[in-house]
């Protein structure tokens, strides 16, 4: 008897949210659509703001630069994309200059004092430039990279004059190579933005359909209505429950389901050509069942904790100033998992919330530590029990139940334990 | 039921011994709510129960309705202790007021068939029921339209549809016409007169004296929380050798000044 009624009333409110405008909207529409296409707006607009960035002409100052090395001027400007003005004046006025941003650099070569250097006609340069300004550190790269080249040519020309052997030379070399393959570089893009993403889905989706089943059913006065259903409370607190936990698991889901259908079409802007090969290298298919148990465990986790906190609004108004917070708090971690640093340990495997964000990491990275991973399903459950209990507890209470209750969850615990206090 | 249970409540559908209900007021402190109610409902009776805003009366029918728990005292329903198996008291009686509206979202039909089956009825005959009541309160043409989307009059119907789906021995009316225009409580009126001609027994809760005077077979005059008097108007009338309700009532309730008296219930 009791899984069929609660089947019922969770079959009516399913119902009832799918008929609700806004419930669709913030639980389905957002996760499906609007956050793929906020990522690929995003990025879109990144990729724009550098192109833009790079086809500026930037106007470089160069003060002392000596007859000798004159050649460096043409390989500043060898980019197309820098104009050197031979800066004849103080050097101060100069960077004032590129401190007021009317200029974007100031290059100032100092002569090295006779026999202070092993070469003749070596030079040091001091660069001045605009850490505010993009453009300024978009030229200070650029002349860098510039002034590098022609040092090491000139230094390797002065080698040979001294019949200095290559190989002796290039003992100092340093040589770098990225050995991750596209898929491991794909899915380690992946593992910081999609448990970042599916936090926030949840608590999205879970977001409305707290308040509608709690301060939604005072404001339109069904509450009372329900009360009156000839079933034991803690079934209308269930059902109640597992819908709010369902849209919260199912917008997590479905902007996955999102996330990994657009994948070629969000890294477009950013990658071009190679978008096809890195959408190849997205979420690999043997860690979507642990993805999808730790969404469902998050929804389960959050609706709980909702549920406690929108059970004393009387309105719509009430419920989402009494949920914010907690949505807050609970989309927190999703800064531990922005950084790849921090390690799925013993420890963070028990702390609600952080652990599944870091289990999603892992695991899209393609590797779940056994130990940290069956702690974060034993430390979930046993959170979820705790809350749905403590919901179950608040919502049996007559005043949080008739709305007499004054205030939120705070000042209604602080009653009780005056009221506790009082009786002792 | 079982004979003990028929002993305990003598019988009749409804009653309550020494009910009684204290609310916590920060302000107020302790608030006596319902102070000692004993009552009595028999089948086919309507009772109503008369008394001013503030009086008790939905506190009493909230215990009754087990939407609230008294503080001491007890009710039956049915036989059915309202503490001990609260949810068989609920599935024994139709609750109807003005704070127990209906899910806009869904239809009239879908909210029938909902109410119908999570009070208990039985399920194969879930259906048939509904469209029973759809052909009785006529409310074919509106029955698979939304009820946000309906009339305050289609409403109502639907709202007594939905009270008496499980086909309940017990009805519970608060202030049931509070808010509807002449027409619709007369026609309201009428279905719960005819609903006692059915046997139902009936609880009718009202500050309107001509509403009480016209339907109720017994009245129950509350004030500040206390049960003044019971009886049919006739019993009233010869108590108090007064004629009309309103001065029946005025005489129980002790009140000098009503202008002041209201202006102590604001408070």
């Amino acid at each position: 008897m009791a899984p069929r009624q609660i089947w019922t009333l969770y079959i009516h409110e399913i119902r009832s949210a799918l008929r609700e405008r806004s419930i669709l909207i913030g639980s389905i529409l957002i996760p499906l659509v609007m956050y793929p296409a906020l990522l690929w707006a995003g990025f879109a607009g990144v990729s724009f703001v550098q192109g833009q960035a790079e086809r500026l002409t930037s106007q470089v100052a160069v003060h002392g630069l000596p007859v000798t090395h004159r050649a460096l001027v043409d390989s500043i400007e060898s980019n197309g994309r820098t104009v050197v003005i031979e800066w004849d004046d103080d050097p101060a006025a100069a960077r004032e200059e590129v401190a007021r941003g009317s200029l974007d650099l100031l290059v100032e070569f100092r002569t090295v004092a006779d026999g202070a250097a092993a070469l003749d006609e070596n030079f040091q340069v001091a660069i001045y430039y605009n850490g505010a300004q993009d453009r300024s550190r978009g030229a200070r790269s650029r002349v860098e990279s510039a002034i590098e080249t022609y040092r090491r040519n000139w230094i390797d020309t002065a080698r040979r004059d001294l019949g200095i052997p290559n190989p002796v030379w290039a003992d100092f070399a340093m040589a770098r190579s990225d050995v991750a393959t596209v898929e491991e570089s794909t899915r380690f893009l992946l593992a910081m933005i999609v448990p970042f993403l599916t936090l926030i889905m949840v608590a999205l989706a879970a977001f409305y359909p707290a308040i509608d089943a709690t301060a939604g059913e005072r404001e339109r006065s069904t509450w009372e209505t329900l009360m009156t259903l000839a079933v034991p409370r803690s079934h209308v607190a269930t059902a109640k429950y597992l819908y709010v936990a369902t849209f919260g698991a199912m917008g997590g889901l479905l902007n996955l389901a999102a996330l990994t259908l657009s994948l070629r079409w969000i890294l477009q802007p950013l990658a071009g050509a190679d978008a096809q090969e890195l959408a190849q290298g997205g979420l690999p298919l043997e860690t979507l069942p642990i993805i999808a148990v730790g969404t469902a465990l998050l929804g389960l986790f959050v609706a709980a904790g909702m549920l406690v906190f929108a059970v004393f609004a009387r309105n719509f108004k009430e419920g989402q100033s009494m949920i914010t917070p907690f949505y807050l708090v609970v989309i927190l971690p999703a800064i531990f998992v922005q950084s790849p640093d921090i390690e799925f340990s013993v420890g963070l495997a028990l702390l609600p919330v952080v652990n599944v964000a870091l289990l999603l990491r892992e695991a899209i990275m393609g590797s779940v530590p056994l130990l940290p991973g069956l702690l974060t399903l034993a430390s979930m459950a046993v959170c979820v029990a705790v809350a749905v209990g403590f919901a179950q507890w608040v919502m049996r209470n007559e005043e949080v139940l008739l709305g007499s209750s004054q205030g939120g969850l705070w000042s209604f615990l602080k009653r009780r334990i005056g009221q506790g206090r009082a009786a002792a | 039921m079982s004979n003990a249970r028929r002993g305990t409540t003598n019988g009749a559908p409804v009653r309550t011994e020494g009910l009684t209900k204290v609310f916590y007021d920060e302000n107020r402190g302790e608030v006596r709510a319902v102070d000692r109610v004993d009552l009595t409902c028999r089948q086919g009776e309507i009772l109503g129960l008369l008394g001013a805003n503030g009086a008790g009366k939905t506190t009493t029918l909230r215990m009754l309705s087990t939407v609230l728990q008294p503080t001491s005292g007890r009710a039956w329903v049915m036989g059915h202790e309202v503490r001990d198996q609260p949810e068989r008291v609920r599935a024994s009686l139709g609750f109807y007021s003005a704070s127990t509206a209906l899910y806009p979202k869904i239809t009239p039909r879908e909210t029938l068939r909902f109410f119908a089956r999570m009070n208990r009825y039985p399920a194969r005959q879930v259906d048939e029921r509904v469209e029973e009541l759809v052909r009785r309160f006529r409310i074919q043409d509106y029955a698979d339209t939304r009820v946000e989307k309906l009339s305050s009059g289609m409403k109502q119907k639907v709202s007594i549809a939905r009270t008496v789906v499980h086909d309940p021995p017990v009805l519970i009316f608060d202030e049931p016409t509070v808010a509807l225009d002449v027409l619709n409580a007369i026609e309201l009126r009428q279905f719960i007169a005819q609903l006692r001609g059915e046997g139902k027994a009936i609880l009718f809760s009202t500050h309107i004296m001509s509403e009480a005077e016209q339907l109720c077979d017994r009245i129950a005059i509350i004030h500040h929380g206390e049960i003044l008097a019971t009886g049919t108007l006739d019993e009233l009338r010869e108590a108090t050798g007064l004629h009309y309700l309103e001065e029946i009532f005025v005489h129980y309730a002790q009140v000098d000044d009503p202008a002041q008296a209201a202006e102590e219930q604001l408070r």
